[in-house]
């Protein structure tokens, strides 16, 4: 359960990472196709990112001395990075249907004070979850897994908008 | 120490004639370093030059990108809904009143995301001839450009907003009070008093004491531009207080003036912006009507 909903969670932020990566560089009134290719790219840029951690897994899985430890001591990191990453997810999406949901004033405000600073605060949220997953654990696979994982979330936004949309439409 | 915008001072425009003039890199520089400003000014160094100006295609290709990524923050405070709140019952009180034809016009239009949004929504009636007017010609094209992409009936006007062909019924604004000092004010309310205007609209950011901070976060989160960045905050901290607004619109002496929701009726972070409203008297019973319970929020000067 823990991989998958890592994994889940890894596809939803790639989605919300392509939606960002292309902001602010579409004058148009009507761009819902242009907002949801760039959610696609950032998705598929996730999924890439989220495929090699996945493979750096089964590597370090395959080589080890006893698999089976080896797995659980990642799944155990992984928990642990859900304990940061869960509750995070859980107000930014409470606070995306909010802002989509209330009227005009109320939306505004969950803008401005929550999606606003959720976004700036991300990148940090997920270094400490890699770190909370990195140091619970003596393991150093689990420690360069935890580390190519943060990065590869982190790089998705970056990747999307230097490849697609470093200019205005 | 006076705050500066950036975009205010890489481009220079004759007085008289309109034309551009060449703008010298390290005059704005110093500018800026005289307000103490050092990021401003390391922001405008990087700018390219042309000989000792600043280079003009590179200054507007700069302004078009801060511009577009500045339409974000219009959209996602629901700027052309707040503006069609207070347009449709200021319309409505007009046609009522016998104003024909219905011509809005939004001074300083930038990339004219208000009129293309209004245009787009069809919200205002079809009835109602949309115009953006704008100093600066890249910002007027690239707006043209976009509304002919999209088809949307509304048009651009490179110019002086007070000296086009025919005067507006409505004028609006966007985000641009602050540009004037407070002594400039009156000058600008008063050059919408005339007869054949009913009203204006024009939104700025509220002076709250939390207005600063809460745009170097949505600033910081939002945007890419370090002049936009830049500028972002610079506006926040420039934004004229509620009794200063309502002092200047009040010297448009044939209309009534209100701000709508102004910062002490609101909560400092829902009234990130709010508007300074005038209204011919005659139309003022009518558009409080057709505003309802909203009308509450209407603040005439103390």
């Amino acid at each position: 359960m823990i991989p998958i909903t890592l994994g889940v969670l890894a596809l939803v932020d790639g989605l919300f990472a392509g939606f960002r990566a292309a902001t602010g560089r579409n004058a148009r009134i009507r761009k819902d196709a242009y907002n949801r290719r760039a959610a696609w790219r950032g998705l598929g840029v996730g999924a890439a990112g989220a495929a090699a951690v996945g493979l750096l897994v089964a590597i370090g899985i395959a080589v080890a001395a006893d698999p089976g430890q080896r797995y659980d001591e990642l799944v155990s990191a992984g928990g642990r990075m859900l304990l940061v990453l869960l509750p995070f997810a859980a107000v930014v999406v409470l606070s995306l249907i909010s802002y989509l949901l209330l009227p005009m004033r109320e939306s505004t405000f969950v803008m401005v004070l929550a999606l606003g600073p959720f976004t700036l605060v991300r990148p940090a949220v997920a270094a400490v979850a890699g770190i909370v997953a990195a140091v619970g654990s003596t393991d150093r696979l689990v420690w360069l897994v935890a580390a190519v994982a943060t990065a590869s979330v982190l790089m998705v936004e970056p990747a999307v908008h230097r490849r697609w949309y470093s200019e205005p439409v | 120490m006076a705050v500066l915008e950036i975009s205010d001072l890489v481009v220079s425009w004759d007085p008289a004639t309109r034309q551009r003039l060449p703008v010298v890199k390290a005059d704005v520089v110093a500018r800026l370093r005289a307000a103490a400003d050092a990021r401003a000014a390391r922001i405008v160094e990087r700018i390219p030059t042309d000989g000792p100006n600043l280079d003009d295609a590179a200054v507007d290709r700069l302004l078009v990108r801060a511009h577009t990524e500045l339409q974000r923050l219009g959209e996602e405070l629901h700027m052309a809904q707040r503006f069609a709140e207070m347009l449709v019952p200021v319309l409505a009180a007009a046609r009522d009143g016998g104003v024909h034809p219905l011509r809005v016009v939004d001074i300083g239009c930038g990339l004219g995301y208000v009129v293309r949004a209004l245009a787009s929504s069809g919200v205002l009636g079809p009835d109602v001839e949309l115009i953006g007017v704008d100093f600066n010609p890249a910002l007027v094209g690239e707006a043209q450009r976009l509304a002919v992409e999209e088809r949307l009936p509304c048009r651009f006007v490179c110019g002086d907003a007070f000296a086009l062909d025919e005067d507006a019924t409505l004028y609006l604004s966007n985000g641009v009070l602050h540009h004037f000092p407070a002594d400039a004010l009156g000058t600008f309310f008063r050059a919408q008093d005339r007869p054949a205007t009913a009203a204006f609209v024009h939104y700025d950011i509220a002076a709250t004491r939390l207005a600063p901070l809460g745009a170097w976060i949505y600033h910081r989160a939002r945007m890419r531009e370090p002049l936009g960045r830049h500028d972002g905050v610079a506006s926040a901290r420039r934004a004229h207080g509620d009794d200063v607004l309502l002092a200047a619109a009040a010297q448009a002496s044939g209309m009534e003036t209100f701000l709508f929701e102004p910062t002490r009726h609101a909560n400092p972070f829902c009234a990130a912006m709010r508007p300074v409203i005038g209204i011919r008297p005659a139309l003022t019973a009518r558009f409080r009507a057709e505003l309802g319970r909203r009308a509450k929020g209407l603040v005439g000067p103390r």
